[in-house]
């Protein structure tokens, strides 16, 4: 008697690579922390503190007094005020410089928003003095 | 006459190269992804111009809660008590390359004091190339 044996084709089953290569995706994309890798560049100048790098007369003084506060070269001003001034003077001299002053217990942001609109406006020369050569300007007498 | 019945073609759909989209798609997401030392979540300030910050600076975490971590840019965030505690820390990085960047990733609520007191840490020990993380902000309407 003959024998019938049935062959059948050998092949690795698949179907399921499909499912745990989209799960694997899934897992990924919820798990995945995204981190802003941009931001607002400057440079410090070479500290030397027998010089000024920036002569706070000439320049133009943004105080950042609050949230939505802001003084400057003595007069209070919105950020759409501060926008027009700056694009103004801008018009005027190129190369101003502009110090950024901070009280110390503004939030961040407020400074950032005022860097924001310098940055739009192409400022070149801004400055960001640390409290401690605010100190030394007040010696020196260059601001009050 | 007999007529011969059309043999049925049974309806599947196509799910072999499934597998293999998926997949690539896993490739290009491991590939593009970068990982910062810096795992600390901070609320970043918003604004409309950004630059691309260089790959391995220097990242000084500030959270909500002025709380400071530091990291070379390769190694783990490290937890600061101070700004202070800084200053050994710049001062080995700016000996090995003087242009080292030195991102600030701080909370828009922080106050600006705890800024100040990091950016004084990084001029005071010759640090010369900062950049500060944002969010992006939609350009005013004109």
């Amino acid at each position: 008697m003959k024998l019938i044996i049935r062959r059948q084709p050998a092949e690795v089953p698949t179907a399921s690579m499909a499912d745990i290569a989209f799960l694997l995706i899934i897992f990924f994309m919820l798990t995945a922390v995204y981190s802003s890798t941009r931001g607002l560049e400057f440079a410090f100048p070479k500290d030397d503190p027998t010089q000024l790098n920036v002569q706070p007369q000439e320049a133009v003084h943004i105080k950042v007094t609050g949230e939505a506060s802001y003084v400057v070269d003595r007069v209070p001003m919105t950020l759409g005020q501060l926008q027009a001034y700056i694009q103004q003077k801008m018009q005027q001299a190129p190369d101003k410089p502009v110090i950024i002053h901070s009280l110390p217990d503004v939030p961040y942001f407020a400074m950032i928003d005022v860097f924001d609109v310098l940055r739009q406006q192409k400022v070149k020369n801004v400055s960001i003095p640390t409290q401690t050569e605010i100190e030394r300007w007040r010696t020196w007498g260059y601001l009050e | 006459m007999r007529l011969h019945r059309e043999k049925r073609v049974q309806a599947t759909v196509p799910t072999a190269s499934m597998a293999d989209i998926a997949f690539l798609l896993i490739i290009f997401f491991m590939l593009t992804t970068s990982f910062s030392p810096v795992k600390t979540s901070v609320d970043l300030p918003a604004s409309v111009e950004r630059a691309e910050v260089e790959q391995n600076a220097a990242i000084v975490a500030i959270t909500a809660q002025s709380e400071i971590v530091f990291s070379d840019g390769e190694s783990p965030g490290e937890n600061m008590a101070s700004p202070e505690d800084l200053a050994p820390y710049i001062q080995a990085l700016v000996k090995s390359i003087p242009n080292k960047q030195f991102v600030i990733k701080a909370d828009r609520v922080v106050k600006y004091h705890v800024v100040d007191r990091v950016l004084d840490q990084l001029r005071r020990n010759g640090a010369k190339n900062i950049g500060l993380l944002t969010e992006q902000k939609a350009p005013p309407r004109s």
